[in-house]
């Protein structure tokens, strides 16, 4: 990995995420909940896709399969070229570390870490890389225009500015597919478009895929595609 | 790793009030191990000096001093057991002693021993009327050429030397020739005169390949019995209150230090509890619970290093705040050491009821939940 | 008051640890206070619950009965002094004994008169009215020293009656026979035939009409330099180790009770401190901030009381074994003195905390600052 930038693990014309026939189903005491029907899902390599759904849709579960925190009950699932439909927990920790990035509803930065440094939290979970590692720090939070914040604590930053920081976090492994976990729903509609904006304008420019989990209607223009879930079905 | 070290470094205060427990349960086990080792030492010392396998008391003395006599045939039979090297006799009178310069009821307490065998860093018996004196009668004004008044018939014995760690019953020894010793016996302690030849003990050197215990018994039964012999450790042990003070401080550090895994695994479960959102976002980042419960120890590791850091301090100060003599509390290196290992273990042990918290959060929690 | 059971309730396995720890952290207390006690009664009982209200030693002695020996001229300088009403001879020493078929140790105390040395009082049973009759701790009847039982000193078998019995009089954590003056001569001599006449230990002294013990203390202080005259209570308290033994469980008390409230704060900041939130959603549907200082001072109560039950109750058992020859006892005054002492240090290590839930601003709940993590 000479120069992080121009790396490209995935080819725009490989989907980055192929989901077929997965279903999810949970064990409730006596009874069977199914979370997720018989979804498939293809991501080409750089798209966005909106995942729109009410609250118990299914959208949450379906996502952590996308990124390899669930295992799917039946079902193949493909991130970035690689099968994960049988990993065992180990694998998918692995898997992610090296393959996908999220962003989660509550930002989560790690709050005694500075920007720079929740950035390399994510180096110091996987194999260590130290330098280039840090070369790419730099140069994704020079990217996202938080160079000048790089020494600040989570507290010290504004709400935008971390959330720009959890995405150069989500970027820091070069994933295949980012996860975007409801970005905007703590925000008002002029810091909600600003961070989609900023969504699309880097995965766009990286030529990464994402999925955008949200349920408002608002925000799915900056989509490539909308795909809808109601009750554990994909309508895409 | 990293992460949890960058915590300490940038929140030392969420850290602190464990720190200052642990520094005072520190203290605790360096004061209680401190002074089961100052007790002990002052207690045993002069047996420990000896340079000898065994001591030979009387049957009926009850493996103390005071009540035992070996007469000069007895100690003829013990040489003559096949394995013995060499003997000495030993006698010990506990005595005050009144020191030029000081005020007549400040008295120094005294062991007087009477001497064959050098014991270990004592030179060969001194003239009449001559003595070494343990290191700890410096703090009663004794100088060497000092000339101590012993008992109240004023026996007095002249310093020529010191020597260390060499105490007895608590009282600072003064190491003298035999017949001094006698001398200072029968003219203090009429109802305890000793006659000529006769010691209290013997201390008895094996032979090189003979084995110590064997040979305890075969003296025994050369003096048809009348002779109880021990090992050295035996003898040490068999001291009066040595072996209960041990057991009594043993289990009151052993209860401390269950106190302080209660401790440590109360403060790092409640942290890991505090923790389980960041947890659980690491984890879906890609964080393996070993790497997370690794921080925990680490954190637990170093809050205990400096709380045991703060402890030694502390003690330190108190033993040099306690006036010498006012409390038996001695602090070695090897005491330090041994606590801070203790509490180093207790620290991992309250961790471990953390792991399966640490273990049980699950990294799907971080998706779809509000903060 | 619901709000503080309710919690306590859902989160047994944290209140439990932290009552856990106060309760190991009470009982540790109590077991070496009691240990102390026993130590000391053990140490000096005799010298304590002795009938003399002034002992003379030789200041060869060191104010130790054993170490003690007073020749006739001290003895005579004594007796003259004009501020002495009764005197009598006190000879002390260890022997070996054979006590219920085992070699022992014991230490037997010869007086001559009754009020001069003897027990202060019996439990059981009379004193000694003729030769080979003594007086024994009543704690050591089980080791074979009960009413009737005969021991024999060794060697020479001088046999020795138990005919009463008293409390607390053992002296250097030795069983201890109070017996008459010449029965312990007898004894010394049946021991070593050799030896000579012992002289006495410490001359018992009882004041002169309208002196007091202190004042006869320093009287006989003054009339010879060789004589170490101390009140009872003086006697026992400085006999060498006592003062020593004092002082080291004082700091060790000191250090648990500083521990003690530490734990209960740093339990009860952190526990304030998760629910910060929850405290903060409270204020803004509007419970006072007493209301929830009430309920943390009830949590915290509730937490004392049962870790000093639960220690007490710990203790309890082991209160009344013996640790070696020592024989221990149920401090009824010292739990009750600690238990308040500990109840109004926990109530005062959460005020820390108090403090904090004070603090909350019910606004933030709304503004959703302090949600961040």
């Amino acid at each position: 990995m000479s120069d992080p930038t121009t790396d490209d693990t995935t080819d725009p014309a490989e989907p980055s995420l192929v989901l077929e026939d997965v279903r999810k189903v949970y064990r409730m005491g006596d009874s069977d909940v199914v979370a997720l029907d018989h979804a498939t899902l293809e991501v080409a390599g750089d798209e966005i896709v909106a995942l729109v759904g009410p609250s118990g849709s299914g959208k949450t579960t379906l996502c952590s399969i996308a990124g390899g925190i669930l295992s799917p009950t039946e079902g193949r699932v493909v991130v970035g070229g690689e099968e994960i439909s049988d990993y065992s927990p180990k694998q998918l920790t692995t898997f992610r570390q090296d393959k996908v990035g999220f962003v989660f509803q509550a930002v989560n930065l790690v709050p005694f870490l500075t920007a720079r440094e929740n950035l390399l939290v994510v180096d110091e979970l996987g194999r260590r890389r130290g330098a280039p590692a840090r070369q790419r720090a730099d140069q994704l939070l020079e990217e996202l225009g938080l160079s000048a914040r790089a020494k600040n604590l989570p507290g010290q930053l504004s709400g935008g500015e971390r959330q720009r920081v959890a995405i150069g976090r989500a970027l820091m492994n070069d994933p295949a597919l980012v996860l975007f976990d409801e970005p905007t729903s703590a925000l008002d509609t002029k810091l909600g478009e600003a961070v989609m904006e900023l969504i699309q304008t880097e995965m766009k420019s990286r030529g990464i895929a994402a999925i955008v989990v949200t349920h408002d209607e608002r925000m799915v223009h900056y989509a490539d595609r909308v795909a809808h879930i109601l009750d554990g079905r994909l309508r895409a | 790793m990293r992460i949890a070290l960058r915590e300490l470094r940038r929140r030392p205060s969420r850290f602190a009030t464990a720190t200052t427990i642990l520094a005072l349960i520190a203290v605790l086990l360096l004061f209680l191990g401190g002074l089961l080792d100052g007790l002990v030492r002052d207690a045993t010392g002069a047996l420990r000096a000896q340079d000898a396998d065994l001591v030979v008391y009387s049957s009926t003395a009850r493996d103390s001093f005071f009540r035992s006599r070996i007469t000069p045939e007895e100690r003829a039979r013990v040489e003559a057991v096949d394995g013995v090297e060499a003997v000495g006799g030993l006698g010990v009178a506990l005595l005050g002693g009144r020191v030029p310069g000081n005020g007549p009821r400040d008295l120094a307490d005294l062991a007087v021993f009477g001497y064959e065998l050098p014991p270990d860093g004592v030179g060969d018996p001194p003239a009449p009327g001559e003595g070494y004196a343990d290191e700890v009668l410096r703090d009663d004004g004794i100088e060497v050429g000092t000339e101590v008044l012993v008992g109240p018939a004023r026996t007095p014995v002249t310093v020529v030397g010191f020597v260390a760690d060499t105490n007895f019953s608590g009282q600072g020894s003064l190491w003298v020739a035999a017949d001094t010793w006698r001398s200072v016996q029968n003219a203090n302690r009429p109802d305890a005169t000793v006659g000529p030849g006769v010691f209290q003990s013997l201390v008895v050197q094996a032979a090189g390949g003979v084995d110590p215990a064997t040979l305890a018994g075969a003296i025994d039964d050369a003096t048809g019995g009348a002779t109880r012999t021990l090992t050295l450790d035996e003898a040490v042990a068999a001291l009066p209150g040595v072996e209960q003070q041990q057991s009594v401080f043993n289990q009151i550090i052993g209860v401390t230090v269950v106190v302080a895994i209660v401790v440590v695994a109360l403060f790092f479960a409640l942290l890991t509890v505090e923790r389980t959102a960041l947890y659980g976002v690491l984890k879906a980042i890609g964080a393996r619970s070993r790497t997370l419960f690794a921080g925990v120890v680490t954190q637990a590791l170093l809050v205990t290093v400096v709380a045991s850091a703060i402890g030694t301090a502390l003690a330190v100060a108190l033993d040099l705040a306690v006036p010498a003599g006012a409390i038996p509390f001695v602090l070695t290196p090897s005491r330090v050491l041994a606590s801070v290992a203790v509490l180093l273990l207790a620290s991992v042990l309250g961790c471990a009821f953390s792991l399966r918290r640490v273990l049980r959060i699950d990294p799907a929690a971080a998706i779809g939940s509000a903060p | 008051m619901f709000l503080a059971l309710r919690e306590m309730r859902r989160t047994k396995a944290r209140f439990g640890l932290v009552v856990a720890a106060v309760a190991l952290l009470v009982f540790l207390i109590f077991i070496q206070l009691t240990l102390q006690n026993g130590l000391l009664t053990a140490f000096v009982g005799a010298i304590r619950n002795q009938s003399a209200p002034v002992l003379v030693y030789s200041v060869d002695g060191r104010r130790n009965l054993q170490g003690s020996v007073i020749t006739p001229p001290l003895e005579a300088a004594i007796t003259a002094v004009p501020e002495v009403g009764r005197a009598g001879r006190i000879g002390e020493g260890t022997f070996t004994a054979t006590v219920d078929g085992d070699l022992a140790d014991v230490a037997l105390v010869g007086y001559e008169a009754e009020g001069l040395g003897s027990p202060t009082a019996l439990t059981a049973g009379r004193f000694p009215e003729r030769d080979g009759e003594v007086v024994a701790n009543e704690a050591d009847a089980d080791l074979g020293l009960g009413l009737g039982d005969t021991v024999a000193l060794e060697p020479g078998g001088l046999e020795l009656t138990v005919v009463g019995q008293a409390e607390d009089i053992n002296l250097q954590v030795t069983p201890t026979l109070f017996t008459t003056y010449d029965t312990y001569v007898a004894a010394v001599r049946s021991v070593n035939p050799d030896a000579r006449d012992p002289l006495p230990n410490a001359i018992a002294l009882t004041p002169a009409e309208g002196v007091t013990p202190d004042q006869l203390s320093a009287a006989v202080n003054a009339a010879d330099p060789e004589a170490d005259a101390l009140p009872r209570a003086a006697a026992a308290d400085e006999t060498p180790g006592v003062a020593q033994v004092r002082q080291s469980f004082q700091v060790i008390f000191l250090l648990y009770a500083l521990v003690v409230p530490l734990v209960t704060g740093l339990f009860f900041l952190i526990i304030t401190f998760q629910k910060a939130n929850a405290l903060t959603l409270l204020r803004a549907v509007g419970a006072p901030a007493r209301r929830l200082v009430a309920a943390l001072l009830v949590q915290v109560v509730i937490v004392m009381a049962a870790g000093i039950a639960l220690g007490t109750a710990l203790y309890a058992p082991l209160s009344v074994q013996r640790v070696g020859s020592i024989p221990l006892r149920f401090e009824t005054r010292a739990v009750v003195v600690w238990t308040v002492v500990l109840m109004l240090l926990g109530v005062l290590s959460s005020l820390f905390s108090a403090r904090r839930v004070l603090r909350i601003d019910p606004v933030e709940a709304t503004t959703g600052a302090g949600v961040q993590v």
